[in-house]
């Protein structure tokens, strides 16, 4: 148990490791030019050398590198070039949000899926095409319009609920509610669109499956044998596709917050990248090395319960 | 528990998973009476004043004071400085301050806190460190008596004093700690505990205040991507006030019942010609092939089209609010493919010529590169866009130099000085420094002239310039300042964002 | 079963495939769909009115028009002419990225999955990574380097959802490596790039053909997305792009919006549609006429029962069964015709066939359990005296377990690995009988000594997996006679199993046939274990009874020229069918 933490652990690392060399020499290789985006076209170019120089553009890519790495070793990830926000604080003020939404998104993608996935896969028939077209629609549409739509249907007309920002859960529950239930709904209809097709594959497979006949045999009701076995084989599969969902999240989510307005690590992502703000997107990147680590983490440890077999190896 | 374990860095792991847990405190309520709501597209690169661009002013006015007031007409009125004064050579600027003012630790704001912001300015490299250009230094007089040696006349001090270049901080805390610590004698204070960085900011009003404090005890300024999202704020009512850009968001304001827009012309959009003297395009250097850019573009159909009719024609880069504007300028040069084609012939180029634009999508849709393409093309110039990545656009155009002209939208102050050292002046926008004998004499005259003389030459100045076709305009853009209902928000002359001072509950 | 016999059995197979697709309307639609658009797309230079790129911005915004069909764009441009121009640039952009995706991902996880070892660890690795990587960063930048273009963008995306194709190639592969007729190539001595490329691949190619539909797909989605966050496939006029200029406009002229964004779903939809289709064609699982509750009795109902269920007093009858399964071209193809059967108490009754013969067919019929689109066309099956075809779910699953149980054929695929031996014994004990926890516990352990397991204990709490093939084989029989079954249906119970084992699980079945009185109805195509246990014999040919009679006259004098070849067979010792293989393949 300890060699395979340690092996985790140590496959972690060099994945955070090698992720960061990659990402920062991708980051600086279009050599952003900081300071003149900063100080605009009036000022002169001593100026601008000199601002750069002080960021330490200057000097060769692997020195700069090492000066990273040796601070973010010590928690310290800087600060914005271009706002001048800590980076670890403006990821601390930014992850609750997307965690909110990534959460609020794989709850109802997996219950939703699950519940038409498995009553596709168990009916078949109309019932099936009705889901399957639910799933066309929801990759067809591109995600972008289904947000749109959303917030002005609901938003706006309607006012249901707000059409930008963010409320965090420690300051009111329901104002936290109201804000993430249209961008999570908008991030869960491709989601869902995703999943419960394989969700309804999975079942159809499982259902197939020589043990399922053989436990209807044995006169366990089939409601039941659905719910406890077909399930539970579906499950595997559909979990490996929800977390890769999750982690495609992390990007995705980038419309949707630029859209809400939600302050969100997604939402900086794009503008912060373009202009070339190396500390605020390598933040970025080892937060979402991070989630990406844990996930996966969590599916081994799941599908470990959900499949003995597994456990072994 | 028993022991105290000491702070590790699981502890402090910990720490961070609490705190993202329990998330930073948002923004105030929306439609609360007491508080106001802006909605910005623009984030400042750090709240010290030596960052500050006129763009972000309303950040900076919250916490900070200016020397000189501008007020929404373009006139200057007292705030710290209570009385200024030139002497003959207009090189030296008297100002009296005022004697009841003193920051948040107790320090005075005084003369010697003039002279530590002011000389600090232009050193300290902010994006508009270039117009205190020429500051020889600060004399402290007496206590509350600052006097500004300039090593020539700068018309548009006072101007610049109203502007980035007039917030003063404590001299205390001049250093780093301003950009996320604001130390100024402003009517608000920043709240850090509800203030994300890049984000929202959160402004309360200080209970001591050397002024008419102002009507809202709280200011919250809400950053976003997208004017989309902005107008959709507004018209939940979750922000109160904004300025609308966009042609289309601009139309759905308009005709949103609920939302009161006040519109304002502001910026002028087109293209400068930076390479009048032909150094990367030679036909360039003749007037005759500047003028036939000019006759070239379907102006009208453009503003139509490209911005809905938001605007105004104009062959001007001098804002209406200016002494050099002139009415008639706006037509000088009609839509006229064919003269177009007569001068390029008569410059020696009948076959036209090729011609090399830097595009950056935001500011130069689609929609715009290809109908600028299409009538230069129809008089002969064949036009190529270049896609700039945004990161080293600056770059290309400013510092390689890689292009004989831009599209760009430019402010229109009131105070025709800033235009001409902005786009007159070697520097800047003049970075390959043309210019003839006339704009030098001009130059040299309304920099000279008493107050009262200045605006002649500037209008022939002015003048000038549209007949050397040193720019080709497009048009006047207008923007819509819109408010929920429940704000007034008055325009600032020649700027976008309007001061802080402009917004009043409504009713 | 040799490498030689299986990949020739894939030829028709393919044939089967596009007979199967042809008759699909799903798969057909979609096709139509994509490839009227392909040729649209293709065709755009000769039948596109306009020069895409041609404006006059005086009549930006025009509505339609002769020689306009759809109107003119935000810089006046014919909007036809650039949809059919922009659908080149937006399916050539995702073609590149699947090509790109294929390219990187497909020979890696051939090879991983093939030879494992340090490059498969490596790969894994490396896609693993290249999963973790934050797609929108690497997009921005890579751009930020390479260029604003369409084609930058899409070779990036197709790098990062290669690993999608490198693990289902290597996972289908690596779970087909130590299968039979791979080994059995190896022995042949085909060279590892002949086996890859002639029997890996094939089998790959479904899957991987499905990926491709859907990865198109969402390169096209994404296109769009990306134009709308303003990171632009430069000056080409792609359906992302029109998509974004129109939506920036889309308050001045709404209608804008509607033929992108048509264009855009209608590909996106077609592809979803396609992969969907070629998923159920290439994996061979037909639209099935249906299930479900409704279903089920359908497939059991068929018309009334030809027989009245008077003079059924054997515990099992059989009348005139015929099982079909129908096409979809509306024809059935029967797999049992018209049979008659009867099993009285403490009467072992073999069913003797070969594969394909119909005697599972018959063993599932009894237990109202065919398989997906099986139904019973004619006849009745009563047990006990009460009817099986046309009962409804609740009647089967009275029936099931406590009156007929079923001894399967496979022993390890019949436990749900997810479970216990515990847990598959105590559930029906529970459920059934209603025992409390530790009452169903005892009993779970009482069967299992009965079905002579010595280490009951530690048998009870092991997995399927961790148990032996002929352990997991008593444990279904416990399980079946666990609720005290009148009839059990034994469907080559010791097949799978080795000679040894074999004979004591047959004795195990004459015992519980001694002591419970139990009926046995054991299919099987063994002939010895027949002569062992059976006490009748009926012999299945092609779904019709050809001989019938008590086991020492069908063995000693068999009548049916057919049945005497199979026990020419068994003297020849050859035996009449090869070794266990999937149910796939004796099912269907």
């Amino acid at each position: 148990m300890l060699a395979f933490a340690l092996r985790r652990a140590g496959s972690g690392l060099t994945l955070v490791l090698v992720i960061s060399v990659l990402a920062h020499t991708l980051l600086a290789l279009p050599d952003p030019d900081v300071g003149r985006q900063l100080l605009g076209p009036a000022a002169p170019q001593e100026l601008v050398d000199e601002h750069n120089a002080a960021l330490g553009l200057d000097r060769p890519l692997a020195v700069r590198y090492a000066d990273w790495l040796a601070a973010a070793v010590r928690f310290d990830l800087g600060h914005s070039w271009f706002t001048n926000e800590s980076v670890t604080q403006s990821l601390a003020n930014r992850l609750p949000v997307t965690l909110s939404l990534m959460g609020g998104v794989t709850l109802v993608t997996a219950v939703v899926s699950f519940v038409l996935g498995v009553w596709a896969g168990v009916r078949r028939g109309a019932v099936d095409s009705a889901v399957q077209a639910v799933g066309v629609i929801g990759y067809a549409l591109p995600s972008f319009l289904i947000t749109l739509i959303m917030v002005i249907v609901f938003a706006v007309q309607l006012g249901w609920f707000p059409a930008v920002g963010y409320t965090p859960p420690g300051v009111s529950l329901t104002g936290w509610l109201s804000t993430i239930t249209l961008p999570v709904l908008a991030l869960s209809v491709p989601a869902v669109a995703g999943v419960s097709q394989q969700v309804r594959s999975s079942v159809i497979d499982v259902l197939g499956r020589d043990h399922v006949r053989t436990l209807r045999a044995r006169g366990l009701p089939f409601p039941r044998v659905v719910f406890r076995h077909v399930l539970r084989g579906a499950a595997t599969p559909a979990l490996t596709v929800l977390a890769m969902q999750f982690v495609g999240m992390l990007g995705g989510a980038v419309i949707v917050e630029q859209i809400f307005g939600l302050p969100g690590i997604g939402a900086m992502t794009v503008q912060y990248t373009t202009r070339g703000d190396i500390p605020v997107i390598m933040g970025v990147v080892m937060v979402s090395v991070l989630v990406v680590v844990v996930v996966n983490l969590l599916v081994d440890v799941l599908v470990a319960w959900l499949n003995p077999k597994a456990r072994l190896s | 528990m028993h022991t105290r374990a000491p702070a590790t860095p699981a502890t402090a792991a910990a720490g961070v998973a609490l705190l993202v847990l329990a998330g930073c405190a948002g923004p105030p309520g929306d439609d609360d009476p007491a508080t106001l709501t802006i909605g910005t597209m623009t984030v400042p690169q750090s709240l010290d004043p030596a960052d500050a661009m006129g763009s972000a002013a309303p950040y900076f006015q919250a916490v900070y004071d200016s020397l000189v007031r501008r007020e929404p007409d373009g006139t200057y009125a007292p705030m710290l400085a209570t009385e200024w004064s030139y002497d003959d050579t207009l090189t030296e600027l008297e100002l009296t301050l005022r004697e009841d003012v003193a920051f948040d630790d107790g320090t005075p704001f005084d003369a010697e806190a003039v002279k530590a912001n002011l000389e600090r300015f232009p050193e300290a490299g902010g994006g508009q460190a270039h117009t205190l250009e020429g500051l020889e230094g600060v004399e402290v007089a007496d206590e509350f008596r600052a006097v500004v040696h300039l090593s020539q006349p700068n018309r548009a001090l006072l101007y610049y004093l109203s502007d980035a270049a007039g917030f003063m901080a404590n001299p205390g805390s001049l250093g780093d700690g301003l950009a996320t610590a604001p130390d100024g004698t402003g009517p608000y204070e920043l709240d850090p505990g509800r203030t994300a960085i890049g984000t929202t900011w959160v402004f309360e009003r200080k209970d001591e205040y050397w002024g008419e404090p102002l009507p809202y005890e709280e200011v919250a300024i809400s950053a976003f991507d997208r004017e989309n999202a902005l107008v959709n704020g507004v018209r939940t009512g979750q922000i109160n006030a904004a300025v609308v850009q966009e042609a289309d968001q601009q139309s759905v304001v308009r005709s949103e019942p609920g939302l009161e827009s006040v519109p304002q012309d502001i910026d002028y959009q087109g293209l400068i010609l930076f390479d009048r003297d032909g150094h990367l395009v030679p036909e360039l250097a003749d007037r005759r092939v500047r003028q036939a850019v000019n006759h070239a573009l379907d102006r009208p159909t453009m503003l139509d089209k490209l911005v809905d009719g938001q605007g105004e024609l104009t062959d001007q880069v001098f804002g209406t609010e200016t002494a050099a504007y002139e009415p008639e300028l706006d037509s000088r040069y009609e839509h006229d493919p064919e003269r177009a084609r007569e001068l390029l012939a008569e410059a020696g180029h009948p076959d036209g010529f090729d011609l090399t634009l830097p595009r950056m999508p935001e500011i130069v849709g689609e929609p715009m590169a290809t109908s600028i393409s299409t009538d230069l093309a129809e008089v002969g110039i064949d036009l190529e866009w270049d896609e700039l990545d945004p990161a080293n656009a600056l770059r290309a155009v400013f510092t390689d130099q890689a292009y004989p002209a831009m599209v760009m939208n430019n402010a229109q102050p009131a105070e025709d000085w800033v235009t001409v050292a902005e786009l007159v002046l070697p520097g800047t926008f003049n970075f390959l420094g043309t210019t003839d004998d006339t704009v030098g004499e001009l130059v040299r005259e309304i920099q000279n002239a008493p107050a009262d003389e200045a605006a002649e030459p500037a209008r022939e100045l002015n003048r000038h310039l549209v007949e050397e076709a040193w720019f080709v305009p497009f048009y006047r853009l207008t923007y819509q300042h819109v408010s929920d209902g429940n704000v007034e928000i008055e325009p600032q002359s020649g700027a976008a964002a309007p001061s802080l001072y402009n917004y009043t509950p409504a009713g | 079963m040799s490498a030689i016999d299986t990949a020739s059995r894939n030829a028709p197979a393919r044939r089967g495939a596009v007979r199967r697709f042809a008759a699909s309307p799903r798969a057909v639609v979609s096709a139509l769909v994509l490839g009227t658009i392909v040729v649209l797309v293709a065709l755009a230079p000769v039948i596109a009115p306009h020069d895409p790129n041609t404006a006059d911005l005086g009549r930006a915004f025009d509505p339609p028009e002769a020689g306009h069909p759809l109107g003119l764009d935000p810089a006046g441009r014919d909007v036809w002419s650039r949809l059919l121009h922009g659908g080149r640039f937006t399916l050539a952009g995702a073609a590149v990225a699947v090509a790109v995706a294929l390219a990187a991902g497909v020979p890696a996880g051939l090879a991983a999955g093939y030879r494992g070892g340090w490059f498969d660890t490596l790969a894994d690795w490396w896609f693993n990574l290249t999963m973790a990587l934050p797609a929108m960063v690497v997009l921005l930048a890579s751009r930020a380097v390479l260029g604003p273009t369409v084609w930058t963008l899409m070779v990036i995306l197709g790098l990062l959802v290669a690993p999608s194709f490198f693990r289902l190639v290597r996972s289908t592969v690596a779970a087909m490596r130590g299968e039979l007729y791979v080994d059995a190539a190896r022995v042949f001595g085909l060279s590892d790039t002949r086996i890859m490329g002639r029997h890996v691949l094939v089998v790959v190619r479904a899957p991987i053909i499905i990926q491709t539909a859907l990865v198109a797909g969402m390169a096209i989605g994404l296109q769009a997305g990306l134009e709308f966050l303003g990171i632009g496939s430069g000056d080409l006029p792609t359906w992302g792009a029109m998509l974004n200029e129109a939506f920036t406009n889309v308050h001045r002229d709404p209608l804008l919006m509607l033929w992108p964004g048509l264009a855009l779903g209608l590909t996106s939809a077609a592809l979803v549609l396609l992969a969907s289709a070629l998923r159920d064609v290439l994996e061979d699982r037909g639209a099935p006429a249906a299930t479900g509750r409704r279903a089920r009795s359908r497939a059991t109902g068929g018309p009334a029962p030809s027989v009245s269920a008077e003079d059924r007093t054997a515990l099992l009858s059989v009348r005139g069964l015929t099982i079909a399964y129908p096409h979809d071209d509306g024809s059935a193809k029967q797999v049992v015709n018209g049979i008659d059967l009867e099993v009285r108490r403490g009467e072992i009754l073999g069913l003797v066939g070969e594969s394909g013969s119909g005697k599972t067919q018959t063993a599932f019929s009894v237990l109202g359990l065919l398989p997906e689109g099986g139904r019973v066309e004619k006849g009745s099956v009563t047990v006990d005296g009460q009817q099986i075809v046309g009962a409804g779910e609740r009647t089967l699953r009275r029936l099931r377990g406590s009156t007929v149980a079923y001894v399967p054929q496979e022993p390890m695929s019949n436990l749900d690995p997810a479970f216990t031996v515990g847990d598959h014994l105590t559930e029906p004990l529970r459920h059934k009988l209603g025992l409390s926890r530790a009452r169903a516990r005892e009993r779970a352990l009482e069967l299992l000594r009965q079905v002579e397991i010595s280490d009951a204990e530690r048998v009870l709490a092991s997995y399927p997996h961790q148990i032996s093939g002929g352990m997991a084989q008593r444990v279904l029989i416990a399980g079946a006679v666990s609720c005290d079954p009148d009839l059990l249906v034994a469907d080559e119970p010791t097949t799978a199993l080795d000679v040894t084992v074999q004979a004591e699980i047959l004795a195990l079945l004459r015992s519980l046939r001694t002591e419970r009185g139990m009926g046995v109805l054991l299919v099987t195509h063994d002939l010895g274990v027949v002569a062992d246990v059976c006490d009748r014999v009926a012999v299945l040919r092609e779904g019709r009874i050809v001989e019938h009679g008590s086991a020492e006259r069908v063995l000693t004098a068999p009548e049916a020229p057919y049945t005497r070849d199979l026990l020419d067979a068994v003297l020849d010792n050859t035996p009449a069918r090869g070794p266990w293989r999937p149910r796939e393949e004796e099912t269907r």
